[in-house]
């Protein structure tokens, strides 16, 4: 997984100085961090770190609300995401995002993935039959739903809900994907089974996923980040963070002595 | 342990218990009273009649059929028009202008609306409408009615909509859907039941409104399906009927007013229904 020879090591979105405020509250304080391309970074902190808050910026999903605000720069493809020109439907469709808690649509299963690919593309049924099948496969989830693709999202099991969540996102094809603490509603098996999605899913997108949980963290990454306190305290490749971390505060955290 | 302040305690409990089981009691006697004098002078009036023939002239046989008629083509009009409106404006109380100044004005103007005495609403649209065409029409009868259902419809919508866990719109706006699709293909339906609920009671206060129809569509003896024209409604005969000396229009009256209750009843059972499914 951690390909140390590498060089070639191609930034997909940039993080520079990016300040968050909730009201007059702040929340991010300067935090500057690659996310490469076709990895997993994994942003891990106690909790009110602000690593969720991270993850909302890059979508822009935090527009839904008022009174927050980010500064800095987020360049994704050359453009600065924080100006206020971007798209923000468009930037959305490219960076897709997975909630703690699995959401499903109140309509059919194949219905909350298809809803998505039919939102920026025409096709034919056939093919959007076929897209939405390799979704599913693509999320370990075709083979437990192929025969109730009609029923409502709702009626699957919480680990279920959370793949298709993932389908969902996957469908439309995004270029990134950001995952908020996925597994953190979930039993260990579906747990398993999405970290094992995760890592196959990483050599297609990139990934950004904040968890609380350390081993998940050290499993499922090739980067991980540090965060206390509003602030980025250490960024690394995942084996040195958990094996040799820079900053005594980064070593604490992971052995376990607060957070 | 306190003995005094013990029983003390329990004095009080009991005499607030008598005092919230006889309010209790008071409201649910006069309900009672009411409905069994609707009910036994109500169906001593019913018969084949009152659906089929129309008002009468005092002293001869008749029905409420053209009454009937035009409450439900009234209510039903108003319906359809107050709906789109009323669901709208809760729309964007909810979805667009949560926050804004110009929502907290809307929302504070449709609370006095929902509460407006309906003989000023009448009043309005008989100056706006009635006035203006020269004559009394259903026209304006559901113009009034609607005006009616909008600030029903409007919070009943508000009120749903809130409900809708705000992780279901981070999802839609997630995978890129503008905020109109989010609403139309994930919030509304996800908020189906609880609209439809609202619109059934909407339903519900405007079948048996009075005083909005006194203004506006007034009253019409004969059977008639032109809204340009006055239309009877079952509110107005039986304010007329009830009003007038003759047995005969008493009988009927009262049979109007069963009418009207058994189908507010049906709709309410019928919303909670709905509502009950939904949860």
């Amino acid at each position: 997984m951690n390909d140390m020879t590498r060089v070639d090591r191609a930034i997909r979105i940039d993080v520079r100085n990016l300040e968050f405020f909730y009201g007059k509250a702040q929340a991010l304080k300067g935090i500057t961090v690659p996310l490469y391309d076709r990895k997993v970074t994994a942003f891990i902190g106690p909790s009110g770190c602000g690593k969720s808050t991270l993850l909302r910026v890059l979508n822009r999903i935090y527009e839904l609300y008022p009174n927050q605000t980010a500064k800095g720069e987020v360049i994704f493809d050359g453009e600065n995401i924080l100006d206020g020109k971007v798209d923000l439907n468009l930037l959305r469709a490219r960076v897709g995002m997975v909630f703690q808690k699995p959401t499903p649509f109140p309509m059919t299963i194949y219905d909350n993935i298809a809803f998505g690919m039919k939102l920026y593309e025409r096709m034919p049924k056939s093919e959007l039959d076929g897209r939405v099948e390799h979704a599913l496969t693509r999320a370990a989830l075709w083979n437990e739903v192929k025969d109730k693709l009609n029923e409502s999202g709702l009626s699957l099991s919480g680990g279920q809900q959370q793949r298709l969540c993932i389908a969902r996102t996957v469908a439309t094809k995004p270029e990134v994907i950001l995952l908020d603490e996925p597994c953190s509603a979930l039993d260990p098996i579906s747990t398993a089974k999405i970290e094992e999605l995760i890592d196959e899913l990483s050599n297609e997108y990139t990934i950004v996923m904040v968890t609380h949980n350390m081993q998940q963290a050290s499993r499922a990454s090739d980067y991980t980040a540090f965060m206390f306190l509003g602030e980025l305290v250490e960024f690394g490749l995942t084996e040195q963070v958990f094996t040799a971390p820079a900053n005594r505060r980064t070593e604490d955290y992971i052995t376990g002595r607060f957070g | 342990m306190n003995r005094v302040l013990y029983a003390r305690r329990r004095a009080v409990n009991g005499i607030f218990l008598a005092l919230s089981t006889g309010a209790a009691a008071i409201g649910i006697i006069a309900l009672v009273l009411i409905l069994y004098a609707l009910l036994k002078n109500g169906f001593g009036g019913l018969s084949a009649a009152v659906f089929t023939q129309n008002t009468p002239a005092p002293g001869s046989a008749g029905g409420l059929a053209n009454a009937i008629f035009g409450s439900v083509l009234m209510s039903v009009a108003a319906v359809i028009v107050g709906t789109p409106i009323g669901m709208l404006a809760g729309t964007y109380l909810a979805e667009y202008g949560r926050h804004s100044w110009l929502a907290f004005v809307i929302r504070f103007v449709n609370d006095i609306l929902l509460s407006a005495p309906s003989i000023l609403i009448g009043l309005f649209v008989y100056e706006l409408i009635v006035v203006r065409m020269g004559h009394f029409s259903a026209y304006a009868g559901i113009a009034a009615l609607a005006v009616i259902v909008i600030p029903v419809v409007a919070r009943s919508t508000e009120n749903m909509l809130l409900l809708v866990p705000n992780t279901m719109r981070e999802a839609a706006a997630s995978i890129g859907a503008p905020r109109s699709i989010a609403i139309r293909a994930i919030t509304w339906p996800a908020a189906r039941a609880g609209i439809v609920t609202g619109v059934l009671l909407a339903v519900a206060r405007i079948s048996g409104e009075t005083a909005p129809l006194l203004f506006t569509a007034l009253n019409n003896q004969f059977w008639s399906a032109d809204p340009n024209a006055p239309m009877a409604s079952l509110p107005i005969v039986i304010y007329q009927f009830a009003n007038s000396p003759y047995d005969d229009w008493h009988h009927l009256a009262w049979a109007g007013a069963l009418i009207i209750t058994v189908a507010v009843l049906g709709l309410s059972v019928f919303a909670r229904l709905l509502e009950s499914r939904q949860r």
